[in-house]
Order: C-alpha cells, then structure tokens, then sequence
C-alpha cells in the first residue's frame, strides 16, 4: 500500500470538497455510500471489500497471458487463494498495469501522464513469475505456447488477458499507424496521427497528445473562428463505451472555461443508433446533448481521414422499407450506405478494435478473434483448461475495468473448482460500469449488466449527473483498481 | 380434435428449404389434445412435441414420406403458429423476425456499435445449428 499516494490523494480532495463546504464524512453521505473506507482516509486494500479467504490445496501450473489489470489481478487472487501456487505471467510491457480509465482525464489535462503510468514489475504477487515476452503461438491440444524469443512454456492451466489491440491501420489515411496497445511505445501512431489536429485518447501518449491538440483548437475558437469539433465511436466493440462521449463532454467543459463554447461546434459520429445500449442512460445522456447543443449523427462510421484537406469521411448508414416478401409475410428492410465527408479542425478518432492477431488467428480464438467463453463460467468453449477475461474474453457487455473487477473473481474461484475436479459454480452475471464524465465536476455512474437495465450501487438515481460521483472518479476509483484489484483483494 | 400444419422440405445438398404447398390435417385425441392445449402457447415445446410425437412420426410415415422418401422435412406451421423464419430468414428480414431471434437466441445488441446485418449474421450463425434440430427424423 503506498500510503504517501493515498495522503496526497486524499489532501487534493479535501481542497476539492472544501471549496464546494462539504466536509468528507458530508461527501460520503450524500452519496450514500456507508463504510465506504476509500473516502475517508482509511483506504486499504481489504477494506474496499473485506472477505474472508480460505486457502485451497489445489495444484496445477497456471499461465496467464497477458499482464494488464486482468491478468495480474488475477495472479494476485490466485496467490491470495492457493496454497501453492504455480503462476506464471507472460508480459512484455513494462507499463502494462498502467491506469487506462485515466487516460480521459489526461486528455483533457485534468491529469497528467505520469498521474495513470504504473510499472507492472510493483505489481507482481509474491512468487509469481515474469516472462517479459509476447506469446505468439498457441497449441491448447498440447496445453503449450511460444513466446517471440522463442520460449516454449508448457502449462496445466490458461488464463488469457490480453487485452485488446487499436486497430487504426483500417482506417484510410491512418494506415501507417498499424495496430497499436493503449501502454507502450507508440511512436508510429502519433507520428501518422501528425500534428494537425487529429488524435485519440486509446493510448497514453495519445491522451497526453489530445490535450495539446485540444487547447490548441480551444485557442482557435477562443481567438473567433469557427472551430469544429468532431467526435468519432466506431462499429466494433470498444474499450470503455463511455470514452468517446467522456472525451467530448470534457472538450465542452474546457471550451467553456476558456469562453470559447460560441465559436465551436461539437458533433458526435457514433456508428450505432443509440447514445448508449441502456434506454435509461441512452435517454439521459441524448437530454444531456441537448443541454450543451450537440450535434449528433448515428450511423456513422469514420473509415478514412484526408489529413491534407482536413476531411472525416464516414460511412453512413440507413435503412430502406424493402419489398413484400410473401414467405416471411413482411417487409424487407433494406440497408443502404453512401460516404459522407466531414469537415473538422479538432477530429477525436477512435479507433476500431479487435482481438490480438495471435489471439485471433490461434485455436483459442473465435471467428471475430475473441476469445469465446462461457460467458458466465468465463471458461473456454471447446478447451476446458482454458478461461479467459477482460477486453479479449467474448463476454458480451462491457469492455472496461469495472466488469474485470467482477470477472476476476469469478474465473479464480472456478478455476480453482476445475483443479478440485469440482463442478464451476462462479457465475458473472454481466456486470458493468461506466462513470461517464459529463462536465468538470460531475459524473453520471451508469451501472448495469445482462438485463440491460440500470443497477446502481448507491441508492441514487444513477440517471442524474453528480458531483460525488466525480470525486468517486478522480479520487476513489484509482486507488481502488491499482491497490485493492491489483492486490487481488477489491 | 384436428391438428392442422404444414411442411417445408429440406435439400440436404444445397442445404436449402423449400415451401410444400400441400395442408395436411391429423386427428389427435382427447389426451393429445389436452397436451396441445398446454404446449400452444410455447411455439419451440409445441414443435419439440409435435416432432416426438408417434401418432404424428406415424402419419408423416404413412401419408408423406411414402411417395418421397428421400425427402427431408421439416414443420412450418402447427394451427397457425408458424415456424417459417427458422427456415427463410435473412439478413434483409423485417424487424420483428430479429426481435422474435435476439430473444430466443438471448442475442444482446450492443445498440451503440453494432448494426442490424451484424445482428442478422449472428441470428444466422444461431440458425444454422437450430435449422438441423428442427429437421424431422423419420428413419
């Protein structure tokens, strides 16, 4: 535990909460979070979610490929509930623990870079081991892989925690950028993004390069000129849903600070049809876009950028009434597609993303790439040794850190069951959270699962934007994943 | 009581359906009609049953398969419940045959990224498993 963080942390929100004249214990009791120890100083791994942990005697060597939140939390419960454990965890970015729900406040200079870098070797559980190479094959028939140097590791158990690569090389005009990590060295991608007003905050270094492009077409717009904004999701399924409405609210916010909101016009370009897969949040945030004059267009998928000419060119989607068709007694509905070209000064590109080739083009992968599990077990369809979670699993719902917090549990306990010869009785249940960043101070914490009906934790309209729920982003939810997720324990 | 339904043939080659136009009718007794009255309402149970059924494997024996025995068959309407989108839907299909499949196959939409043929290529990927257990087995 790094107590020195948690002081400063906890020393910033208290000035935070003492210029609003709420003390901490008033903070905490508005959001109704009772005993919540990570806002009141008290903060230590286990109290987030105090449990008490049996040891199991279960035995078995357990790889897991992939070092990012998932794999090594992972690691760390499994050291937390095994005797003996046998782990390996193969990973070869040394930055791969780093805080990536950050990565929107650092694209809008709430916070810096070095505010979400963590070095996974402070994280590694006792007596788990590091192999800091890529694995690139796969043979689950012979339960082996290979690593790039060449490293054959043989194993009883496989978790997979890839996580997800950030495909921008199938975007026209960014093909050079190839296909990059949210960690690590992303030279190649900013250079192809350039320096005229494209970025994205899918990577480290991008979220610090968004902020520069940001203030500089805040400055635009602030010296008079019309300035357009354009803001991109695209027809994969994506890291963080939230992320490409967070990014755009915050732009809003720092245009407003800076008086500049007249002269700028933002426009949303989701290639769906829906501000968000909940009805309740899709008709709150749509309310909310409405509140701050948005523009918005569904169905629009951005597939190439003319750098020179500064131009966004979308697929655009739509359907047609088709003809009567006799068998099915109905109507057809006929999809059409034409490209629509988009003019902007600041474009927010995210980028499509898939499952690692490895992955992908492995026996473990699907025919999408991911990897398909029992979605509530998180076991591996065909392979029984095999689970997988995180970006790469095929769960459907919920590419972010607040379903991993549930998963991992789930797939360690089963596990362990499976190394017992008992039935796996751990289920996920879907769970999901996205505290969208709506303002500079104000989070709507959209919570839900399979249902596709909101759950909130706290007993608060979780339609309504809220103060605390910022603090609960900017201050609570860090900790909670590098300290307690990573120590096995939250 | 009369169960009145209706046919589609299967070619195994093509791995295709295609409409029988023929209306066939059985009389089913008081037991069997009791058991319709339950199952109506559940139009997969209605067909699982209808399927099993001997007096039913036994008419389709004597009365259909006996000038078509290389034939394949399987049920397109059972009194009026009709079971025609397993065999002919497609990407193209309307609105209420993807609700009717997202929620039979427990398909989530992710409304914010994923489209309607993406929505129709899983429905289809579903069907093409689900298609084989609706053929019937006559052998």
């Amino acid at each position: 535990m790094d107590n020195k963080y948690f002081e400063k942390m906890l020393s910033k929100m208290d000035k935070d909460l003492s210029a609003q004249g709420m003390s901490r214990r008033e903070a905490m009791k508005l959001a109704g979070i009772s005993g919540a120890g990570l806002f009141m100083g008290g903060a230590t791994s286990a109290s987030a979610e105090e449990e008490k942990i049996v040891k199991s005697n279960a035995k078995g060597k357990i790889v897991i490929v992939g070092g990012g939140l998932a794999g090594m939390s992972t690691a760390a419960r499994l050291t937390l509930n095994l005797d003996n454990p046998d782990i390996t965890v193969i990973e070869p970015q040394d930055l791969s623990v780093s805080y990536q729900p950050g990565q929107t406040l650092v694209g809008a200079g709430i916070w810096d870079e070095d505010d979400i870098a963590y070095e996974r070797d402070n994280f590694v559980p006792n007596g788990v081991k590091v192999i800091k190479e890529k694995a690139i094959l796969f043979n689950p028939q012979e339960n082996k892989l290979t690593t790039d140097k060449g490293t054959v590791v043989s194993y009883d158990y496989l978790i997979i925690a890839t996580g997800l690569q950030l495909d921008f090389e199938r975007i026209k005009g960014l093909e050079e950028a190839g296909r990059a990590y949210s960690a690590g060295d992303n030279e190649r991608l900013l250079k192809a993004l350039g320096d005229d007003g494209i970025c994205s905050i899918y990577t480290a270094k991008g979220a610090t390069k968004t902020w520069e492009q940001m203030q500089k077409y805040i400055a635009q717009a602030k010296s008079g000129k019309k300035t357009k904004f354009v803001f991109t999701h695209p027809s994969t399924p994506i890291k963080c849903g939230g992320a490409p409405k967070k990014i755009m609210y915050l732009a809003n916010a720092r245009l407003k600070e800076e008086g500049a909101r007249e002269n700028a016009e933002l426009t949303f370009y989701p290639n769906g049809g829906a501000m968000f897969g909940v009805p309740e949040y899709h008709d709150a945030i749509l309310g909310q876009f409405k509140r701050e004059g948005f523009k918005w267009h569904y169905r629009h998928n951005l597939i190439e950028v003319d750098k020179e000419k500064k131009i966004a060119v979308f697929d655009a989607k739509w359907q047609e009434k088709g003809p009567w068709d006799p068998v099915m007694k109905d109507f057809e509905v006929i999809p059409k597609h034409e490209k629509v070209r988009v003019p902007y000064d600041f474009l927010h590109v995210v980028p499509p993303q898939i499952a690692p080739r490895e992955i992908a083009e492995s026996d473990l992968g699907s025919a999408k790439g991911w990897v398909p599990v029992n979605k509530e077990t998180l076991q591996h369809i065909r392979y029984e040794n095999v689970f997988s979670l995180g970006d790469v699993a095929q769960v459907p719902m919920g590419k972010t850190g607040g379903s991993v917090r549930k998963q991992y549990k789930v797939l360690v306990d089963n596990l362990i069951s499976l190394m017992k010869g008992k039935k796996l009785e751990a289920k996920y249940a879907g769970y999901t959270v996205c505290p969208l960043i709506t303002d500079i101070g104000t989070v709507m914490l959209a919570e839900f699962d399979w249902t596709v009906k909101p759950t909130p934790s706290f007993p608060l309209d979780p339609t309504v934007e809220r103060w605390v729920f910022w603090l609960m982003k900017v201050y609570a939810l860090k900790p909670m994943t590098m300290y307690g997720m990573l120590s096995g324990r939250a | 009581m009369h169960l009145n339904f209706e046919l589609v043939t299967y070619d195994e080659e093509l791995d295709k359906f295609e409409l029988d136009n023929n209306k066939y009718q059985i009389e089913i007794n008081d037991e069997e009609a009791k058991t319709y009255e339950l199952l109506k309402s559940s139009d997969m149970s209605l067909y699982n049953w209808l399927k099993e059924s001997d007096f039913f494997k036994k008419y389709m024996k004597r009365e259909v398969c006996q000038d078509s025995e290389s034939k394949k068959f399987a049920i397109s309407d059972i009194n009026g419940t009709s079971f025609i989108r397993f065999y002919f839907f497609k990407v193209t299909s309307g609105d209420s045959h993807y609700e009717y499949f997202k929620k039979l196959f427990n398909i989530h939409d992710e409304s914010e990224w994923q489209d309607r043929e993406d929505v129709g290529e899983e429905i289809l990927q579903h069907l093409s498993t689900k298609r084989k257990e609706l053929i019937l087995e006559l052998g």
